[in-house]
């Protein structure tokens, strides 16, 4: 009789790996579904942590840099003490650009700030409340912790202000965002792991009479988990697949949102972010799938 | 082949199911272990693979101190093995092909080999033309052939065997029998446990028999010697 029929002949060991894991997801249909969803809904609040993480830390760095002293004149000082208090400030050490803001263009600031609302101004009546102003940038933004109280004390000086506390504000609550980070990746990597080896497990389970026999037979421990091994990892790998498809879309579309009305807006652009997000989940998402499965496979490799 | 030295077995509890065993078993030859349920003998036969391990003593297998393997060597030291059991542990989902040639492939034999190979221990057992059926189209004793013809598909050097007739009919039983005589004829050495009256008392092979855990009878040309 002809025996050319059996899939088996045309098998090595690595085909056979491959075959094993497809026929055993098929097999489990539901129970694959089931795992490959939940571990795409972890990676997807796994994926959106990192992305708000890596924006807040952007933003963060972007205001640090961003970092200016605004210095608020009296009203009383004099137009040309105004030009001698310029020439003072330009002389200071590390200060690389002054900006003279009048009473005028602080308004005029302000109106455009305001857009459709600015009919609020006419409360104001004729009166300007905006005091002259200069903009001081540095050359390092340590230097402005420095350079703030002394122009401080410059006579017709009301005030000398800087942004470091929104700063400091945006750095600590990355910090509080990056243990927070941790904490939730840990919890989440467990539940997923949790998820997958118990999916394992009824996998090994239904065919441990086979890992019996392989073990009588002489397999050795990897050849017996590498198709389970497989199987995790390809059920991680797809839940990491949706989540990032998630993941990508809705940061694209929030992207657009956000652009449509703050354009300059620092947020970080999908390329490269997203692909390093996508990366990261991806990873996460076949290395726990391998552990799970390794994890579930201890029991019954014993025999 | 097998070389076993005082060995005892306690099982956790106190249970002791063997007791100063000493074996020596030569190349080529056909053992038959005898004895009363719960004597001791599946306790023997496991010990030949390493699924049970002697509290004391030590047990040889081909050479190989079966105590000293690392975890990572037992699956080598199997390989010398073939292990047939009373309720024949086939796949019931692979055809008689499959089941045979998965212990060809567990080993990473080169899938060129395997075909050939296979076709001819199904031939050795006489089910070439049942290649294609599934276990549960099988009769009882068509089913063990195809166990057997899996236990030596890898030309072991030790079959061991645990109740092997112990779900069929005499006749089948007998049929049986044929086949490891042929496997023994070829220089295969067989160890066989056995409740099986008739096929020891017909075979004239080596008897050894255990009750409550300890030797009691070792004689070549042996009978069963128990009512059975």
């Amino acid at each position: 009789m002809s025996v050319t029929g059996y899939t088996v002949m045309s098998l090595s060991a690595k085909e056979y790996y491959v075959r094993e894991t497809f026929k055993s997801i098929k097999r489990n249909g539901v129970m694959s579904f089931a795992s490959v969803s939940t571990v795409a809904v972890s990676l997807l609040v796994l994926g959106m942590f990192l992305l708000v993480f890596l924006n807040t830390n952007n933003l963060a760095q972007y205001l640090e840099s961003q970092v200016q002293v605004t210095v608020y004149m009296k009203d009383s000082v004099k137009a040309a003490d105004l030009q001698a208090m310029d020439q003072k400030l330009k002389s200071l050490e590390g200060v690389v650009d002054v900006k003279q803001v009048s009473k005028a263009e602080a308004l005029e600031r302000f109106k455009q700030r305001l857009g459709d609302q600015v009919n609020l101004l006419s409360a104001l009546g004729s009166e300007n409340p905006f005091p002259n102003s200069f903009e001081i940038q540095v050359d390092v933004p340590s230097r402005i912790k420095d350079i703030t109280p002394i122009i401080h004390d410059m006579p017709g000086v009301e005030t000398a202000k800087f942004g470091q506390e929104v700063v400091e504000h945006l750095f600590s609550l990355t910090k509080i965002l990056r243990i927070g980070g941790i904490i939730l990746v840990v919890c989440l990597s467990l539940a997923t792991l949790f998820i997958i080896s118990n999916t394992i497990r009824l996998t090994v389970f239904a065919r441990r009479k086979e890992v019996v026999i392989m073990k009588y037979v002489g397999a050795t421990d990897w050849f017996i988990r590498w198709p389970f091994l497989l199987e995790g990892m390809t059920l991680g790998f797809w839940g990491a697949v949706f989540a990032c498809l998630l993941i990508d879309g809705s940061y694209s579309m929030l992207l657009s949102k956000i652009y449509a009305t703050l354009a300059f807006f620092p947020l970080l652009s999908p390329n490269p972010t997203l692909i390093y997000v996508d990366l990261f989940v991806a990873a996460v998402g076949t290395g726990i799938g391998a552990l799970g499965s390794y994890i579930s496979l201890r029991k019954f490799l014993k025999v | 082949m097998l070389l076993m030295t005082d060995v005892s077995k306690i099982y956790p509890g106190g249970n002791v199911a063997l007791k100063d065993v000493n074996v020596h078993i030569q190349p080529g030859e056909f053992v038959f272990v005898v004895g009363p349920s719960g004597a001791g003998k599946s306790t023997f036969i496991k010990m030949l693979f390493r699924e049970v391990i002697p509290t004391t003593g030590t047990v040889m297998v081909n050479g190989t101190d079966i105590m000293n393997l690392k975890p990572k060597e037992i699956p080598y030291m199997r390989r010398q093995l073939g292990i047939i059991f009373q309720d024949f542990r086939l796949l019931p989902d692979r055809t008689v092909y499959d089941n045979v040639a998965f212990a060809m492939l567990v080993i990473e034999t080169p899938y060129r080999k395997i075909k050939r190979r296979v076709m001819n221990v199904l031939d050795l057992v006489g089910l070439r033309n049942r290649a294609n059926s599934h276990p549960n189209e099988l009769s009882g004793g068509e089913q063990q052939r195809v166990a057997i013809a899996r236990a030596i598909v890898n030309d072991p050097l030790l079959v061991i065997a645990d109740e092997p007739t112990g779900n069929l009919d005499p006749e089948t039983s007998m049929e049986i029998m044929d086949i490891f005589s042929e496997i023994n004829e070829s220089g295969t050495t067989i160890v066989m446990a056995t409740h099986d009256k008739e096929i020891v008392d017909v075979m004239g092979k080596r008897v050894i028999a255990i009750e409550k855990g300890k030797i009691v009878r070792d004689e070549r040309n042996g009978v069963y010697g128990y009512e059975s």
